[in-house]
């Protein structure tokens, strides 16, 4: 299968989809579902493959390439298999609400361009994918209006910014190099200088921080992941920022040689040593600021940024491990940050729009699927061993601990507790405790949203417990980039520093959870109670009061709330008012009135004539 | 060999758990100038308990205790007990995750049981060990990054040649750290306010009775026993004492010695922690906080440079 087929099926697919939706309902969800599963089963048939194919198609000039090896179908696995599960689990929560057509539209076009870019074999093309993605992103972000409104204008107007900076980029390279394919600028940046490389990487790096969203540059994540319909939250998410994270590793380990980058600045100041305390900034300050939050998509939203703070980490520490892990991680990231997002969903789908964590409560009994899914997503995101995130987790750690950065796995290691204290209050405030009088009547969630988060959930054990399979795709890509490869079997990584071998966990915990489990059968059985069956000191227990969910960790609050501000969403703020100020200012000259312009004219002709007689210039 | 290990490290750690529960009733109440219950009686709670009927609020809450109790039998298999250490895979950062199905355990039971007083006890939990594992991800890095190593036993052996990582002055200072969160790990006085019987009822256990009560009275056993371990292990040089075993090296008598040697050095910290459990009052959670983020981060964290620098 060619890759230009892909991409028609992909962009054609949703336009067919949207047209479909004219006619009926029915025949357009089975048209995305069947589109999007397609994609799914067309991509998987090209694994391993290395195609590259060029089109003179004269655009300015300029051949656009198409090509796919390891590194884009691993990337493009991720954005079709998370694409299609958000399609799947839209079914029944975009059902009944306004322009249906347009939603599907312009979810399927998200995933086509985001396949688009990570299949782009030359810069022309990479930047037109990715501002089809920038926008058509934006569309539905804004698509509940309202608040979502000024998200998305936050998010598009930080968008512009990083893809003019990208543009200025592309621009350069072509005047100086005269071309744009990838595979042949990474012999003309063999001979390059080192500034003009620094240079190149900074206005690509504002392009790709902004929508991976690396501190500073992270400001409209919390509002346009909040604000966007859940289905795609788990897409923009999972997905859509690690396009970012995709144009770093193809900057920095397949465009430039390896030695290029590490090697860029003096010992000090070196550009990864830099970059890995702004992933470690990344890492805490967002973890932290997720605490505080009362929305359950904006606390997810302040984690999505976290973690990409240890991806980042990974990636720029420049070894092996480290590479590998930072892409071992952007591909669990993507499955328990969509897995989230989409509980998040279920529960707002069945509660009217309850996304308040103070207000839910005891939903455990009511929808149990969307409980073990939660929590199997927590535990991910925890890095609880039998779950993907520990095996990525574990080897970013290695990795920093053996190249002697122990500050930086120091923070590391507290963005992981930062997760596990919110994480637990999110579980807790949704499923666990008292359950509310209003939500007696909630039922469990349907079965198409069921589906995806059992699918997510499996993937999440699966690649816990058997790490080896998804390494092995990440081992060739770091093999092609010119890293020595790891020793890695099925179940872990061997190495002289210290091997991890999740099937010894794997059995440790299985054996003695099946004993423990039989010793506590032998025990006389338990009597089941109700919640109202509880212990109150002897007094009747007052309904909907007995249940300690607001401030859940309040002497926290109290001690951290006046550090954790997002200086930087401050700024930008102060920025744009500033902006919009002197816009205002420049506007009063248009009043309105006719007269006032006819004067304007006339004092305009009068100074032009004042200065011909004047001086006789014209 | 290994399957023998494989039965013996958690029973000693569980045989060990309950003693150290028994004596530490036992010398508070000698302190108090009681007589105090015997060293026997938290076995007896235990059968006890388990024989007797409990409630239950639903599978969430006994899938949350078993566990808990399942994760603390498997750090047990984790930890280098004597010369006897079971799994090595994934080496110290393994372990320090391991450690989090405990809490977690204990904190999805409690909240299953929908009561207030259990989700207090459970955000104070979180918050106390937030607050305590800042000053001892320092102090473990530190180890970490001095004998560049991550695996537990490894750093024990490497103890047996260069002598006590406390005793050394690179390592002194987080050695001192560990010492003064320790109480904080093990939940003991100043830092009770979890459990705070007179306050919350017991906290997270406080829907707990029947065998839920004494499976949580084995995992405070066992955390009790981990705990201290993990301080002996890595300051105070495991089994290995002065070289006393060297002659005998290679003979069975060096595992049994080397886990006597061990039990004793951790009765020894124990003992000490118990004191400290007599004369303090317990804080309250903001207290707590402001101690354990204040010297022991301060120490571990020049500790931590200290340990860069030399590097």
């Amino acid at each position: 299968m060619s890759l230009e087929i892909l991409l028609i099926i992909a962009f054609g697919g949703a336009f067919l989809v949207y047209f479909s939706g004219k006619i009926s309902p029915n025949l357009r969800d089975r048209f995305a579902v069947f589109i999007s599963l397609l994609l799914v089963l067309i991509i998987s048939c090209l694994y391993g493959k290395n195609i590259e194919k060029t089109f003179y198609m004269g655009f300015l000039g300029i051949p656009l390439v198409l090509r796919v090896n390891m590194l884009s179908w691993l990337f493009a696995m991720v954005i079709s298999s998370i694409g299609s599960l958000s399609v799947i689990f839209s079914l029944s929560y975009i059902r009944y609400k306004e322009k249906t057509d347009f939603y599907y539209l312009m979810l399927l076009l998200v995933n086509s361009a985001m396949l688009g870019i990570v299949m782009a074999g030359d810069l022309a093309s990479f930047f037109i994918f990715w501002e089809i993605m920038s926008w058509t992103a934006f569309f539905i972000i804004c698509y509940k209006r309202g608040p979502a409104l000024a998200a998305g204008i936050k998010y598009i107007v930080l968008s512009i910014i990083g893809s003019m900076a990208m543009l200025i980029g592309v621009l350069s390279i072509q005047t100086r190099f005269d071309t744009l394919i990838i595979p042949e600028l990474s012999a003309k940046f063999a001979s390059a200088s080192s500034g003009y490389i620094l240079f190149i990487l900074i206005t690509f790096g504002i392009g790709f921080g902004v929508k991976s969203a690396v501190v500073p540059l992270h400001t409209w994540l919390p509002d346009a992941h909040s604000q966007a319909p859940t289905p795609f939250s788990a897409v923009l998410s999972g997905v859509l920022t690690k396009m970012g994270i995709y144009g770093f590793i193809l900057f920095f380990y397949f465009i430039l040689v390896l030695n290029q980058f590490l090697g860029l600045g003096s010992d000090v100041f070196n550009l990864h040593n830099i970059l890995c305390w702004i992933g470690a900034i990344t890492i805490v300050i967002p973890t932290f600021i997720a605490l505080l939050q009362n929305d359950a998509k904006r606390l997810l939203a302040w984690h999505s940024i976290g973690q990409i703070g240890y991806i980042i980490l990974g990636i720029s520490i420049g070894t092996s491990m480290g590479v590998a892990s930072g892409i071992f991680h952007m591909l669990n990231h993507a499955t328990f940050k969509a897995l989230l997002f989409l509980t998040v969903g279920a529960v707002e789908y069945r509660t009217n729009g309850i996304r308040d964590l103070n207000s839910l409560g005891g939903l455990m009994k009511k929808m149990p699927v969307t409980f073990i899914a939660a929590l199997i997503g927590a535990l991910g995101i925890i890095g609880v061993p039998l779950t993907n995130g520990f095996v990525s987790k574990w080897m970013i750690y290695k990795t920093l601990i053996l190249n002697t950065h122990p500050f930086l796995a120091f923070a590391a290691l507290l963005g992981t507790w930062g997760t596990i204290l919110s994480l637990y209050k999110f579980v807790h405030n949704i499923f666990l405790g008292q359950l509310p009088e209003k939500l007696k009547d909630v039922k469990k969630a349907p079965f198409d949203m069921q589906f995806s988060l059992i699918i997510l959930s499996i993937v999440i054990i699966l690649f816990g417990v058997l790490p080896g399979i998804p390494l092995k795709v990440i081992n060739s890509i770091i093999g092609s980039a010119g890293f020595s490869t790891l020793n890695i079997s099925i179940w872990g990584i061997a190495s002289e520093t210290g091997t991890l071998n999740t099937i010894n966990i794997f059995a440790a915990i299985l054996g003695v959870g099946v004993i423990v489990w039989l010793i506590f059968k032998a025990g006389r059985q338990s009597k089941q109670v109700d919640q109202y069956d509880n212990y109150a000191a002897g007094f009747a227990i007052p309904k909907d009061k007995y249940h300690y969910t607001v401030e859940y960790y309040a002497p926290f609050y109290r001690m951290a709330t006046p550090f954790l501000v997002d200086i930087f969403d401050i700024i930008y703020e102060k920025i744009a008012k500033a902006i919009e100020n002197i816009c205002d200012c420049i506007r009063k000259i248009y009043t309105g009135y006719v007269g006032n312009y006819v004067m304007y004219i006339v004092f305009f002709m009068a100074f032009l004539i004042l200065i011909q007689l004047k001086w006789s210039v014209f | 060999m290994n399957i023998i290990a494989i039965l013996i490290s958690p029973l000693i750690a569980l045989i060990t758990g309950m003693f150290f529960l028994g004596i530490s009733r036992k010398i508070m109440a000698r302190l108090q100038w009681r007589y105090g219950p015997p060293i026997m009686q938290p076995v007896i709670d235990v059968i006890r308990s388990f024989s007797q009927m409990s409630i239950s609020h639903g599978s969430l809450f006994d899938f949350g205790i078993i566990v808990s109790l399942t994760g603390s039998f498997v750090l047990t298999l984790f930890l280098p007990t004597g010369e006897l250490c079971v799994f090595t895979s994934g080496g110290l950062i393994a372990f320090i995750y391991l450690m989090l199905l405990e809490p977690l355990g204990i904190a999805l039971s409690g909240a299953a049981a929908a009561n207030p007083n259990s989700s207090i006890g459970i955000s104070r939990k979180f918050l106390l060990s937030l607050a305590y594992e800042i000053p001892l991800l320092l102090v473990l890095l530190a180890v970490m990054t001095r004998y560049n190593t991550i695996s537990l036993v490894e750093i024990v052996k490497i103890q047996e040649s260069t002598g006590w990582a406390i005793g050394s002055w690179t390592l002194v200072l987080p050695g001192i750290a560990y010492f003064l969160i320790l109480p904080a790990i093990l939940g003991v006085r100043p830092f009770e306010m979890v459990k705070a019987t007179q306050e919350i009822s017991s906290g997270p256990v406080a829907e707990f009775g029947g065998k839920h009560l004494a499976f949580s009275i084995l995992q405070h056993a066992l955390h009790m026993f981990i705990g201290v371990a993990l301080f002996v292990d890595i300051f105070l040089g495991g089994w290995t004492l002065f070289g006393l075993l060297d002659p005998l090296s290679g003979t069975l008598w060096v595992v049994i010695l080397g886990i006597i040697i061990f039990l004793f050095k951790m009765t020894f910290v124990l003992v000490i922690e118990i004191f400290i459990n007599a004369v303090y009052p317990r804080y309250r959670i903001e207290q707590a906080m402001n101690y354990l983020l204040k010297w022991p981060t301060l120490i571990s964290f020049i500790g931590l440079i200290i340990v860069v620098l030399v590097k």
